[in-house]
């Protein structure tokens, strides 16, 4: 992996460590951790809280042992004027799944969200793109793993410029 | 939605009245074989090695097998006579769970959040 490239990447950050990232003036969709720039992220943890408004999104809460993450999933791609330039038949695939992954969220599962970093309110938050449920409940312990060994081993590698 | 508090992660054996999680109200997340469960008061019994602890599971909605694995997220409540009992918001079943791992997991965790 790059470690100059991050931008884009789902990076996988604990939520003490994702509630920490830093927005950047003047650019809404990159965030700093450590002077890295971030897009992107995914996180592994129980569903803690579910508010569905139904056609319009579902706010969830992903809590993995060190805090919660709050996560959107927007639901309205068939009315949104954000779809209404794209292929009918590409949006309607797209609304499916997001209604397929707001009926799999449900109290007390173990999920994987990846999505888009954002911010509402002053509060960071992930933008969904990505859910899968996990059926191994160790797959909690491997996320911390993984998010120790990346926060070692890539996220926190002091970036070198080099032209200098 | 207001913002949900985190359920600190604990071993059983921890949960002592010297800790700093043996709080009322405080946010916990905690693993145990289940031994009881009494159908009338929803109130179950978990252990981890040495240690016990009765979780009201009169919220959940899941099926509570006597020795399987569970964890539940929930508020700990402290009775008078200084006895704990976690009021479960949220539980699941950890069968297959690899519980000496997570002890392992859950100290190299904390040792980085440490080092932040």
């Amino acid at each position: 992996m790059d470690a100059l490239q991050l931008v884009n990447t789902h990076v996988k950050l604990l939520a003490f460590d994702f509630l920490s990232v830093q927005s950047i003036p003047q650019e809404p969709t990159i965030f700093s951790r450590k002077g890295r720039r971030l897009s992107r992220a995914e996180t592994v943890g129980i569903v803690v809280s579910r508010d569905l408004k139904a056609n319009r999104f579902m706010k969830f809460d992903i809590d993995d042992g060190t805090g919660c993450i709050p996560c959107i999933l927007w639901l309205n791609h068939e009315s949104s004027r954000y779809f209404s330039r794209r292929c009918p038949s590409n949006v309607r695939l797209i609304a499916q799944m997001a209604a397929d992954f707001a009926s799999q969220v449900q109290l007390g599962v173990i999920a994987r969200v990846r999505g888009k970093m954002s911010s509402y309110r002053g509060n960071l938050q992930i933008t969904v793109s990505d859910v899968v449920i996990e059926r191994d409940p160790n797959s909690q312990i491997l996320h911390w793993l993984d998010c120790l060994r990346l926060a070692r081993n890539c996220y926190d590698k002091v970036l070198v410029d080099p032209s200098t | 939605m207001a913002t949900i508090a985190s359920g600190a992660l604990v071993n059983l054996e921890e949960l002592v009245p010297t800790s700093q999680h043996f709080k009322h109200g405080i946010s916990l997340r905690v693993t145990g074989k289940l031994q009881d469960y009494d159908v009338e008061t929803a109130v179950a019994v978990i252990v981890d090695r040495n240690a016990s602890l009765k979780v009201d599971t009169q919220l959940l909605n899941i099926n509570l097998r006597i020795g399987s694995t569970f964890q539940f997220i929930g508020e700990l409540l402290l009775e008078p006579d200084k006895k704990a009992i976690l009021k479960a918001r949220v539980g699941r079943n950890m069968d297959g769970m690899d519980l000496n791992l997570y002890r392992q997991s859950l100290q190299l965790l904390r040792d980085f959040q440490a080092g932040r």
